[in-house]
């Protein structure tokens, strides 16, 4: 008996350790198990000249509340899930300007805005996608040139977070809204204190394609350069993907660099002109990038670039482009560049315009890439779909600018467009009704080659500072140019010091089904009385009433009776 | 709060163990002692089982009720039955009477089990800020398990221990002894084969093991008469 004891005890003992360690584990272990996990994503914060913009917070853990709150509620522990379909655009403003106190916003904006979105009901919605669109870039709008004191978090609709909301607005209906003694949902995102970047950089992607030299330096040729900026910025960064600002100018300068590398593979074909395409970064502050990647030029570089065309928004317009230009229309360049634009355009049959706009000096906005160019007295212009100039972080490639309003003939239009005009440039066709690069030729547009990089661009949002030096994205990118021009340099800049960006861009909302304090209380109190009537009972069972009513009536008693 | 939640759930889950331990004579002849054995018994019968389960059981992939599977399960259950035999026949006790003898046994096995089975998900679970009603029911169905083995060690104690037991009764004490140790499995057939949810069965378990402790308690009664 003795050895099978002392055998038995060691056994159990191991046994204890195991569960010893497993307690260990199991405490370790973070616990989820949300009811619904889903992926937010955070409205930007940033900072220009010091003076703080968007939101301030990210981290959150508050109750759920929807629209239909009782009036005069206290909201300052409450985030309020706001879809976009039906957002009250004056309920925002009115909360955000009068800073009254939330414990954080989430908006729920419609799958068209996704960029896994897949579907083809395009005809359908159009309508009201129009509309929708136009909200939800005034919302963003609001949301960026606001100061919020809150976290405030983008998500797409689902099943999962549209029962939730459908949840609490039932509550919300009967009166009862989530606080902490009612229970309801509870959203949490834990986020850490959001960090200031440090000194954000932009990359600018140069590609040459050098001309055909006949006698002395290949740079003595004069230089036709192809311009777009390719980071954006939007309400939410990871979200601004920017399919047609300036997506769709990437995509165009792409493919113009294909059709030309193929032209200038072969010295028959291969015009007496430098081109140079240049894929620069910090567009949205006052085309910072380019600015930067101009003065790097040398002086006798500058002054061989004829002109410039730089490329922006053209990829949802109909039947008509505006060439901006910051020269007098009558400037005999300018006057060259656009008669070779409308003729060509002409031919393809739709219209080009063309916008003056002074440059002021002393003003430090810069609202086309081409004022950079002319600012340092380079001939340059800006092709786009818009009108007017945008203002500061206005049309940038935020929320709304998805795949989804962006339509690829549009781009194919375009690039027909800045590529035929600038080969009757090249080759001295001007004026004539030559197609170089028609429908069925081998140099004929590609489509596919088009499509296939506009979804790429749909589904990567490049917000500059959040794009790192070696960003598999801008990597790609020069890979690409790689393939179609021979010499590609990438130059790195600092963002100049007036932006101020933080991070956490992304995160995981939790959302739990809570159950009230007061629930808790009550459980506790039932739990007690439970057991006080267990107690008693069992008490006057096996030892009968007086055993009870003494053990209340002389507690020494029993310490008498043990001893 | 959810501290708070997990406090109620252990109350509920561990407190009617301490309860029936200071309410009952078992703290005034200090029966500590005997309930710790059994309950080491426990941890290793449980090590056995697993054993067990885990040389003559195949792991299925989806969690449909197998008759023969489980049968294998009822029967390898059994092995509780041998390990509380050994607890109340083959363990030294002090001495201390058999009819306090079987409740400490009877405590210790369920707060073993209960330790052993609830404590972990509990943990885990209930400290989460999701709530569900899923840990209010495995305390209530850990109250439900007291009763039930505290009525199987009684079963036991008269099936081992008294020998001058009533003739007629012998068949009815070893019927319910049977049925109270295959009410594992019958819950787990209720639950997978009968797909019943995770409430009705608590109900279903809280029910019968009322009605088995009723029975138990009168043929103890009864078993108790002749010699008294």
């Amino acid at each position: 008996m003795g050895p099978r004891k002392a055998g038995e005890r060691e056994m159990l003992e191991s046994v204890y350790s195991m569960i010893a360690l497993v307690f260990v584990l199991v405490a370790c272990v973070e616990l989820c198990d949300a009811a619904t996990v889903v992926d937010v994503y955070r409205l930007i914060q940033y900072d220009i000249s010091g003076v703080p913009f968007g939101s301030r917070l990210a981290a959150l853990n508050h109750h759920a509340g929807s629209l239909h709150f009782a009036p005069g509620a206290d909201l300052s522990r409450t985030v309020l899930i706001i879809p976009v379909r039906d957002l009250d655009i004056s309920f925002v403003k009115e909360y955000i300007t009068q800073r009254q106190p939330l414990g954080g916003l989430l908006f729920l904006l419609p799958q068209m805005f996704s960029f896994e979105n897949r579907d083809d009901t395009k005809s359908s919605h159009v309508n009201q996608g129009e509309l929708l669109k136009t909200v939800v870039a005034e919302l963003e709008q609001i949301l960026i040139h606001a100061k919020i004191p809150y976290p405030v978090y983008f998500a797409f609709e689902d099943d999962d977070i549209d029962a939730v909301l459908a949840d609490v607005k039932r509550n919300d209906a009967i009166g009862q809204p989530a606080t902490a003694t009612t229970g309801g949902f509870k959203l949490v995102v834990s986020a850490s204190e959001p960090k200031k970047l440090a000194s954000p950089t932009i990359t600018n992607i140069q590609g040459w394609l050098p001309g055909l030299k006949t006698d002395g330096d290949a740079s003595q040729l004069p230089t036709i350069a192809i311009v777009a900026s390719y980071d954006t910025f939007g309400a939410a960064p990871a979200l601004s993907v920017g399919s047609d600002s300036n997506g769709s100018g990437i995509v165009a300068l792409l493919e113009i660099a294909r059709l030309f590398s193929i032209l200038y593979s072969n010295p028959k074909t291969r015009g007496r002109y430098n081109l140079l395409f240049g894929l620069t970064s910090g567009g949205p502050y006052n085309y910072n990038g380019t600015q930067k990647w101009l003065r790097s030029f040398d002086q006798r570089l500058r002054e061989g670039i004829d002109y410039a065309i730089c490329l922006n928004s053209i990829g949802s317009w109909d039947n008509e482009l505006w060439i901006h230009v910051s020269k007098p229309p009558e400037n005999a360049y300018i006057k060259q560049i656009f008669e070779g634009f409308s003729n060509v355009a002409e031919e393809l049959g739709f219209e080009v315009g063309l916008k003056h706009k002074k440059i002021n000096i002393s003003n430090p906005r810069v609202a086309w890439e081409h004022e950079q160019f002319s600012r340092l007295r380079v001939t340059a212009a800006t092709l786009s779909e818009l009108l007017t100039a945008p203002e500061l972080l206005e049309r940038t490639g935020g929320l709304v600018d998805s795949r989804h309003f962006v339509n690829e003939t549009a781009i194919v239009r375009s690039v027909k467009l800045v590529a035929e005009s600038l080969a009757r440039h090249i080759y001295g066709h001007q004026g004539k009704n030559i197609q170089i690069f028609a429908d069925d030729s081998v140099l004929a547009v590609n489509p596919s080659y088009i499509r296939s990089w506009l979804d790429l661009l749909s589904r990567t949002p490049r917000v500059a500072p959040f794009l790192s030096k070696n960003d598999p994205f801008i990597m790609a990118l020069k890979k690409e140019l790689e393939d179609h021009t021979n010499e590609v340099n990438v130059q790195h800049e600092v963002l100049d010091g007036m932006f101020t960006f933080y991070d956490s861009t992304k995160a995981r909302l939790n959302i739990y089904q809570v159950a009230s304090v007061t629930f808790d209380l009550l459980l506790l109190l039932v739990l007690g009385s439970y057991l006080i009537v267990l107690f008693s009972f069992l008490v006057i069972t096996t030892r009968g009433l007086d055993d009870l009513i003494s053990l209340f009536r002389r507690p020494p008693s029993r310490k008498v009776k043990t001893a | 709060m959810t501290v708070f939640h997990f406090f109620n759930c252990a109350i509920l889950t561990f407190g009617p163990h301490a309860v029936y331990y200071s309410a009952t004579p078992l703290s005034e002849y200090d029966t500590l002692g005997t309930s710790v054995k059994a309950a080491l018994v426990y941890l290793g019968t449980a090590l056995v089982k697993l054993v067990c389960l885990a040389t003559f059981l195949k792991v299925s992939e989806n969690d449909s009720f197998d008759p023969y599977q489980e049968l294998l399960k009822a029967l390898i259950g059994f092995i509780d039955v041998a390990g509380l035999y050994f607890a109340l026949t083959q363990l030294t006790h002090r001495n201390i009477s058999q009819n306090h003898k079987f409740q400490a046994v009877g405590l210790g096995w369920a707060f073993a089990d209960s330790v052993l089975h609830r404590l972990a998900p509990l943990w885990v679970g209930a400290r989460g800020l999701e709530f569900t009603w899923d840990y209010i029911l495995q305390g209530i169905e850990a109250n439900a398990n007291l009763v039930l083995i505290i009525s199987l060690a009684a079963l036991g104690s008269l099936m081992w221990l008294r020998k001058n037991k009533p003739r007629t009764l012998i068949p009815i004490i070893y019927a319910c002894a049977g049925i109270v140790a295959t009410m594992p499995s019958i819950t787990s057939y209720l639950r997978r084969g009968l797909g019943w949810h995770f409430p009705k069965v608590v109900g279903f378990e809280l029910f019968t093991s009322l009605v088995m402790a009723i029975i138990s308690w009168q043929l103890f009664a009864a078993c108790q008469r002749p010699s008294a």
